[in-house]
């Protein structure tokens, strides 16, 4: 049989057993739960998981293509700390448009993400690996503190920019807040997977790509915008969430090959499975204190891309 | 004789206030193949990479296919040329098979590969094959996106580098036909086996080009001592 249909098909039944499970599991106990329960608290929660983990694996199978890196990560690189820093400013000096205008609070966070993500190209990215990785280090570092001085000048928005950077968004999830991050996340997603060739090319270096007919400017500046743009739909929901846009395109790649046409559709996929996973696992396990989602993954991820960096020698 | 492929006047290149290339003046038609050599640093790879338009802040006249490559775009290049780079990398450690499926999803072809002697390695993966078996691959995969050679231009770095005598010879054999079938050819090299299987060759030195002609006239005792130092009288007695 057709190895890429046998991989896409067993992953979409793991994904779709798994939706249902997160569907009737809660603190009320197995099952589906009253209406309410169930239309009400869960199916946001899950709808908002799976679309921020498509979002967070595809963009970071596309920051990995671009930068032509196996560790870059909008988590690691610091574009998940510019999209929460771009809220923080949002929350702290706007607030009551920022509830009002359920729309702009996307656009302060891709407003930030945007602007990490300029900075690490400009300040990051050249040939060695590690340079861009220590970059977005110095940017994480920095964009966390915008976050912390701007929650303590603000009391009202502290507990929630606190759980924001410990991920802890999703249990906020409801539709009137989350369509819009949910259909931007979508359509990100959906605009990267157009790169996939061009990428393919630049695996083989800048010229290269250059003299196969890829205009490498308008290249990096579409792949940015819209990693940008993925990463920030993706923290309006989620919060900041490292490692699954390290660990969800590498895995696409063991299971079904280093093209991207082929993998990142299918990262987008673990992506979503993981998250909803680490969410479902968070919420359920430790009833009395639920652990959010980014918790869950970094206790996962952590060793996880200790161990890809070993295996890739950087 | 048809209008020439490639036609570059006073062509210079600073990089870093250090001069590359100092005033290269080069003319190579379709079914022609021309040599680069030179010492290292000569700017042998430099000028390829000029012509393939790589290098947009070079000077001079440069027409390539009645184009500027330096500014013309990408799309409208790769049309008209190929270019492959002396040390080819790959981040992803893609299949064979998977290069040609790259360049035409729908009507891959691994015609080049086999001329290659890759057939049997289609399965493997980059990091599974030999340094010669990932530039030969590399060769094949350049070709494979040229298409019909006919006016092509082919730029090669260092083609033979790492190859066995049995794929160097078939880079030699290769190129011929390619100039045969109507493209236009320039390989930098240090290989001077393949310098003599060439129709043209241009010796550089510190930028500059300071022979051009059929490599037997070009390739003189006088300027082989003159440019890399060897004294081959010396090399003949021994």
């Amino acid at each position: 049989m057709n190895r890429p249909f046998l991989i896409y098909g067993l992953s979409g039944l793991c994904l779709g057993g798994l939706i249902l499970l997160a569907l009737s599991l809660g603190v009320a106990g197995f099952g589906w739960g009253d209406h309410h329960t169930l239309l009400i608290l869960r199916a946001p929660r899950v709808v908002a998981a799976l679309a921020a983990g498509l979002a967070l694996g595809v963009g970071g199978g596309a920051q990995q293509g671009l930068f032509r890196n196996p560790l870059a990560d909008p988590g690691l690189t610091g574009v998940f700390g510019g999209a929460l820093a771009g809220i923080a400013v949002l929350l702290t000096f706007q607030s009551e448009i920022a509830w009002r205008q359920t729309s702009v609070l996307p656009l302060a966070a891709f407003g930030g993400a945007l602007l990490a993500s300029v900075a690490l190209v400009i300040l990051g990215n050249n040939k060695s690996p590690g340079r861009l990785l220590l970059t977005g280090l110095g940017i994480n570092a920095f964009t966390a503190a915008v976050v912390i001085v701007l929650a303590t000048l603000s009391p009202t928005s502290r507990e929630l920019l606190t759980n924001g950077a410990y991920g802890d968004w999703l249990g906020l999830a409801a539709f009137r807040f989350t369509w819009l991050p949910c259909t931007l996340c979508v359509i990100a997603s959906l605009c990267l997977f157009r790169f996939g060739t061009v990428w393919d090319y630049l695996s083989f270096g800048p010229e290269v790509a250059q003299t196969l007919g890829i205009n490498l400017l308008r290249t990096q500046r579409w792949s940015i915008l819209l990693t940008a743009l993925a990463a920030a739909a993706a923290t309006c929901l989620v919060g900041q969430i490292a490692f699954i846009g390290l660990l969800a395109p590498h895995l696409a790649r063991t299971l079904i090959g280093p093209r991207h046409r082929l993998m990142l559709p299918l990262a987008g996929i673990l992506g979503a499975t993981l998250l909803l996973a680490a969410d479902t696992a968070g919420r359920t396990l430790w009833t009395s204190t639920p652990l959010s989602a980014a918790g869950v993954m970094a206790l996962i991820g952590a060793p996880l891309f200790i161990w890809i960096a070993r295996q890739h020698h950087v | 004789m048809s209008n020439p492929l490639v036609q570059l006047t006073a062509v210079s290149l600073e990089i870093k206030g250090r001069r590359i290339l100092d005033g290269v003046s080069l003319t190579a038609h379709a079914g022609e193949i021309v040599s680069l050599l030179g010492p290292n640093g000569a700017g042998k790879s430099t000028l390829l990479k000029t012509i393939a338009g790589l290098l947009p802040q070079a000077t001079g006249t440069l027409h390539v296919h009645e184009h500027d490559p330096r500014t013309t775009s990408p799309a409208t290049l790769a049309a008209q040329r190929v270019y492959a780079p002396q040390n080819p990398q790959s981040t992803w450690d893609y299949r064979l098979s998977d290069l040609p499926i790259l360049l035409h999803p729908r009507i891959a072809s691994i015609d080049w590969f086999a001329h290659f002697q890759l057939a049997g390695l289609m399965s493997k993966k980059f990091s599974e094959l030999s340094g010669g078996e990932q530039k030969a691959a590399h060769l094949a995969f350049s070709l494979s996106s040229l298409g019909d050679p006919y006016q092509k231009i082919i730029l090669w770095d260092e083609p033979t580098n790492g190859l066995d005598l049995s794929r160097q010879h078939l880079v030699r054999t290769t190129l011929t036909q390619l100039a045969q079938a109507g493209a236009c050819v320039l390989v930098a090299t240090h290989d001077l086996t393949l310098a003599y299987a060439t129709t043209q060759t241009a010796v550089l030195e510190e930028g500059r080009l300071i022979a051009y002609g059929r490599p037997q006239a070009t390739l003189t005792p006088e300027i082989i001592q003159s440019t890399w130092g060897i004294d081959l009288s010396l090399l003949a007695s021994k």
